[in-house]
């Protein structure tokens, strides 16, 4: 999978582009308007992540480009600005996505997969991790070929797990991905305790094996071993 | 007590007034009889004058029967030794009208053909009486009339006079620094008046500019920490997948990982803070208060578990208001996020909505908030608590968009906010 990312903060880049190479991911880092829409002129995409204030310019141009040469790049719009009118602007202007700044890199990664999953595989919604198929459009798991009972916020965590294997995702990050906008939580440390071990019993009752490993004092974790 | 400027004016005037009655009517009698009885008795003079000058010389002792006959007011007696002339008060019965009436009498000594009379002339005062009455009255009405037209008029002249001070003082009143109405003051012909909207207009439009000032500093200081917030959390998803830590860097990392998340949060409020203040949520939609929280229900009931709070509604059909869709939202979720958070383990939520308010009651410590700092950013009665303390900010600031009264009480160890719109 190829991502561009255009992000002038050099180390947020680096860091994107560092945690996003674990899952098969290439990620091309610019860091301008100008380079940004060389590299969309020249190659083809999967996935667009754009920073709204560029040193040269505004993310929306890369927008209009986009939609000028008719490309179907999924884009994430990725910005510190969080006003209802940039957030609807952007995608009006053909963005699929907005992410506000500060975020979790593991949300972002949620986020692309999800993306990329909505551009290339029409009608073919299904995430499938060894014994366990997940539809994402009908809201259903299968753990081998048998469907389990589960809420819609186990199977978004499940996906957040999942999509994120291999990788220690604090509670915090876990809690923000759960709760939306409901950012300001209260006890998330109890409340992600309560889903995960919801998650776990389901899975283990449906004779899964025990993928989701506990980090010390920090979170979790989605681990085949 | 305060009192109207303008009638504490006509106060002083009325006052003012009444006293000049009490004190000058007596005085003007006294003045006026005064005057009067010096005339009278200029009159007896004079009239003795005449008498001695052309009655006297040809005044024969066997003709002042006669003069006694015809003449009433100056009589010829037998000497009486009054002396020289002597003026004073004395009364008469008088047949005519048959009553006893006032007289002022002069006596003198005379000569008649050698021998010794008493010369006695008198006027009658009655008419004085009449007299100083209709004077009395003249005056009374005259000066009463005069304070009255004074009093109205410069009831009236004060009216038009301070018109400007209380143009000034209700667009002071209408006033509010967070709003775009600036005053506009007329100018008026009063110089005074003009110094004071003058004077009154500059001190606006520096504190405007200060508070606008301070507002941009606000969210842009926020704005400005959304970058450097983003790299801190993306350099510790990073750092935290590093496989070979130590407990000990383990739970650095954990505290750091709140750290930060709590700073986005209150970065996050601030950001919201600032936006309300500069009106970008001034859009409104009737909203269905009942879905509104029926929609955050099941995650804020998840939410209580972990203290194990019961949490109970109590709510009307269909309650709608006028509001922004995202403040009330995020004036829903704070409010139980607050009744959840200061709440006690075992405790209860109570939400009551009824046509014209929305009260959330919750259980917590046993003693009444300082209510006056409880809305104030960044108060909290707890400085070891989760929150960041403008939850209670945001609520008052979303419950002022939409002028809505936002109260706190404690009654029956229940702390309440109430939202009455």
């Amino acid at each position: 999978m190829k991502l561009l990312l255009i992000e002038d903060e050099q180390e947020l880049a680096n860091s994107i582009q560092t945690y996003l190479k674990g899952n098969s991911f290439v990620c091309e880092v610019v860091i301008n308007t100008r380079s940004a829409i060389d590299k969309i002129s020249t190659y083809d995409y999967d996935c667009i992540l754009l920073d709204l204030m560029l040193p040269d310019g505004n993310g929306f141009e890369i927008l209009k480009e986009l939609k000028r040469q008719s490309k179907t790049e999924g884009v994430i719009i990725i910005s510190a600005k969080e006003t209802l009118e940039t957030r609807l602007e952007g995608l009006q202007m053909g963005a699929d996505d907005y992410l506000t700044k500060p975020f979790h890199l593991s949300e972002l990664l949620v986020r692309i997969q999800a993306l990329i999953r909505r551009k290339n595989f029409k009608g073919n919604n299904v995430v499938s991790y060894k014994e366990i198929e997940i539809d994402t459009l009908s809201k259903t798991i299968k753990v081998k070929g048998r469907k389990i009972d589960i809420t819609k916020k186990e199977i978004d965590l499940l996906l957040f797990l999942i999509g994120n294997e291999n990788r220690v995702l604090p509670k915090s990050a876990i809690a923000e991905h759960l709760s939306g906008d409901m950012a300001d939580m209260l006890d998330n440390h109890y409340f992600v305790y309560a889903h995960i071990k919801n998650l776990k019993n389901k899975l283990k009752d449906a004779g899964c094996s025990d993928y989701i490993k506990t980090v010390y004092g920090l979170g979790y974790k989605w681990q085949n071993d | 007590m305060t009192k109207k400027l303008l009638n504490k004016t006509s106060t002083v005037y009325l006052l003012f007034s009444v006293m000049l009655l009490v004190v000058s009517a007596p005085l003007f009698y006294y003045i006026t009889n005064r005057l009067y009885i010096e005339e009278t008795d200029e009159t007896l003079i004079l009239h003795k004058n005449e008498f001695l000058k052309y009655s006297l010389p040809t005044l024969t002792t066997s003709e002042i029967q006669n003069w006694n006959k015809y003449n009433r007011n100056i009589k010829i007696e037998p000497f009486n030794n009054s002396g020289n002339d002597t003026i004073f008060y004395k009364s008469y019965y008088d047949t005519l009208d048959a009553e006893i009436e006032p007289y002022r009498e002069l006596n003198s000594s005379i000569l008649i053909e050698g021998n010794p009379y008493t010369y006695s002339a008198r006027v009658n005062l009655v008419e004085k009486e009449d007299l100083m009455k209709s004077i009395a009255i003249l005056f009374l009405f005259i000066i009463s009339l005069f304070l009255v037209g004074l009093f109205v008029i410069t009831k009236r002249l004060s009216v038009n006079l301070w018109k400007p001070f209380y143009e000034t003082l209700n667009q002071i009143e209408k006033f509010e620094i967070d709003k775009s109405n600036q005053p506009n003051f007329i100018e008026t012909n009063i110089e005074e008046f003009n110094r004071l909207n003058k004077s009154i207009e500059k001190l606006i439009k520096k504190n405007t500019l200060i508070y606008h000032s301070q507002r941009e500093f606000v969210e842009n200081a926020a704005h400005e920490l959304q970058t450097p917030l983003a790299v801190f959390q993306a350099k510790i998803d990073t750092l935290i997948q590093n496989a070979d830590f130590t407990q000990e860097q383990y739970k650095m990392l954990s505290s750091l990982n709140d750290s930060v998340s709590r700073l986005n949060r209150l970065n996050k409020n601030l950001l919201l803070l600032s936006k309300m203040e500069n009106d970008i949520y001034n859009e409104k939609q009737t909203i269905n208060l009942n879905k509104a929280i029926e929609k955050h229900f099941d995650f804020f009931t998840e939410q209580a578990k972990a203290k194990y709070l019961i949490i109970k509604t109590d709510m009307k059909e269909a309650v709608t208001v006028k509001s922004n869709p995202v403040l009330a939202e995020i004036l829903i979720s704070n409010l139980f996020l607050n009744a959840i958070r200061h709440n006690v383990s075992g405790g209860k939520v109570l939400v009551t909505l009824s046509n014209h308010s929305l009260t959330f009651s919750n259980t917590g410590q046993l003693q009444l908030l300082g209510a006056d700092k409880l809305f104030n950013r960044f108060s909290k009665s707890n400085p070891s608590e989760q929150g960041n303390g403008l939850g209670l900010a945001i609520i008052k600031k979303i419950a002022e968009l939409n002028k809505w009264k936002i109260s706190y009480s404690f009654t029956n160890n229940l702390h309440s906010f109430s939202l009455a719109f």
